[in-house]
């Protein structure tokens, strides 16, 4: 009993200990002008259903939860953040050729058509974020257009 | 509450699910969407280039005249036989003074989507004005001195009217620059890689093909991407990790928003075996460095040696032939009492 105690403590002090390191959680600076939305003028609903459901990991907008402050989850959350916005940033669509915007609508759609996007564990702590067919009907027709 | 602490855990068993593939020949071709075979012509904004235009601006490209010293061509930095580097960190301009940046390859150039690191001019007719003006380059003092060389040669005023039949006094600094950009829409350096990209599954060999795959599963593709696997979009260096020399702002030199420092155009990766050394300052000496980097700043992956070599081994597909009937360096008209003296000054 005394064991489990002290075990206690210990987890308590480390989890404790482990707040202390946190990962940078600032969202870099934004030109509206550079935006999706400003950039390819999206119509209004296609620019909500990507606002609800991608621009927390691709877009300099993420809205941070309480639990991202938690470390490890911290970490984590802020890794797939940064590699989310690697990947694709709608903030940033003005650095895209035509040809390489078109190319990140194309992939956009196969993921969400695939159901690989957002990231389960995502739509599940963020039931908002769950596509319908139409949305994702309208994500695909925006990777076709011209 | 629960819900979330649930998510937490969940989160963290999720880490570490993408180590550990190994590598692989068999290649999705999904995963191919993401690339193109190079285009057999790069048109113009105008369309379509002449014989006369193209013959022109080959002369222009190799002619040292068009410099204030008339010891540096667009050739000297470019060199056509050196897959269009010069295979320095920085080049020598007038007087030996030193670039900023690293001299970029001009094969395969005039597809990209914007030119010169910082993206600052939107193609290759746009670019070639630049240079000849710098004064750490050609240091030409101005269009009207370009001009005055160029017609007091005969044979380029002849040239020049061969060129734009319809334009009654054509010797001036944006047809020069159309010429010279014609010429260097023709410097396409198709490659087995291509051939794959067309269907051919035998174009690369096993170890290319498994490190296209190593290429793919680290995240390579994200960025160089296209025709060209890069040059269609400007890309932070340091995106997960800040860049040690930050000396250089990037596009924010252009742009001065905030948001486009340290943003660079994303090289194009064709030929790049050839055009070391690395990155727009010339400080990464090695293929293997420089595909090691990337991972690191640019993925925050750091990459096995196996890892590095298989990219290496894809990498190397992608060098192509050197036109070399296309590159071949014309006989350049003879200067006239008339032409301006090389000006060795400051």
């Amino acid at each position: 009993m005394r064991r489990k105690g002290i075990l206690a403590i210990v987890v308590i002090v480390l989890a404790a200990g482990l707040q202390l390191y946190q990962p940078e959680r600032k969202n870099p600076p934004s030109n509206p002008a550079a935006s999706f939305e400003a950039v390819a003028r999206p119509a209004p609903e296609l620019a909500d259903v990507l606002r609800r459901a991608c621009y927390d990991c691709h877009s300099n907008e993420t809205k941070w939860p309480w639990y991202s402050r938690v470390s490890p989850v911290s970490w984590l959350i802020a890794r797939d953040v940064q590699r989310g916005r690697a990947h694709l940033n709608f903030s940033e669509w003005n650095r895209l050729s035509p040809q390489a915007a078109q190319q990140k609508l194309v992939e956009a759609c196969e993921e969400v058509r695939a159901g690989q996007m957002p990231l389960a564990l995502y739509r599940w702590f963020h039931p908002e974020a769950r596509l319908a067919a139409t949305e994702v009907d309208r994500i695909c027709a925006a990777s076709k257009a011209p | 509450m629960r819900r979330a602490l649930i998510a937490m855990v969940l989160w963290m068993l999720a880490l570490g699910t993408d180590c550990g593939r190994k590598p692989s020949a068999a290649v999705d071709p999904a995963m191919l969407k993401v690339f193109e075979p190079l285009p057999e012509v790069v048109v113009a904004s105008y369309g379509s280039p002449s014989e006369e235009l193209i013959a022109l601006g080959r002369m222009l490209y190799y002619d040292p005249r068009l410099s204030k010293s008339q010891q540096i061509s667009c050739n000297t930095c470019h060199d056509l036989n050196k897959y269009g580097v010069d295979n320095e960190p920085v080049s020598d301009g007038h007087k030996g003074q030193k670039g900023d940046r690293n001299s970029p390859t001009v094969y395969n150039a005039a597809a990209q989507f914007a030119q010169f690191w910082d993206g600052r001019a939107a193609d290759v007719e746009e670019q070639a004005k630049g240079p000849v003006l710098n004064p750490v380059e050609m240091a030409m003092p101005s269009d009207k001195l370009v001009i005055a060389v160029l017609r007091s040669i005969p044979e380029y005023v002849d040239a020049f009217r061969r060129a734009f039949p319809k334009e009654k006094d054509p010797v001036n600094i944006d047809n020069m620059a159309r010429a010279i950009g014609a010429f260097e829409r023709g410097l396409l350096t198709p490659a087995r890689w291509d051939k794959f990209l067309k269907g051919d599954a035998h174009a690369l060999t096993f170890e290319e093909k498994a490190g296209l795959n190593a290429f793919l599963d680290v995240g390579c593709q994200v960025c160089h991407s296209g025709a060209l696997l890069g040059g269609n979009m400007f890309q932070k260096l340091g995106l997960m990790k800040p860049y040690p020399d930050q000396s250089d702002p990037g596009r924010y030199g252009i742009t001065k928003n905030e948001a486009d420092r340290m943003v660079f155009k994303v090289p194009l990766l064709r030929n790049v075996e050839k055009t070391a050394p690395y990155f727009h300052n010339g400080k990464v000496a090695t293929l293997e460095q420089a595909v090691q980097e990337m991972a690191d700043y640019q993925l925050g992956r750091t990459l096995s040696r196996k890892e590095t070599e298989a990219i290496i081994a894809f990498l190397k597909s992608l060098t192509g032939e050197i036109p070399l009937d296309y590159i071949k360096q014309p006989e350049l008209p003879k200067s006239t009492p008339r032409t301006p003296k090389p000006d060795l000054s400051d």
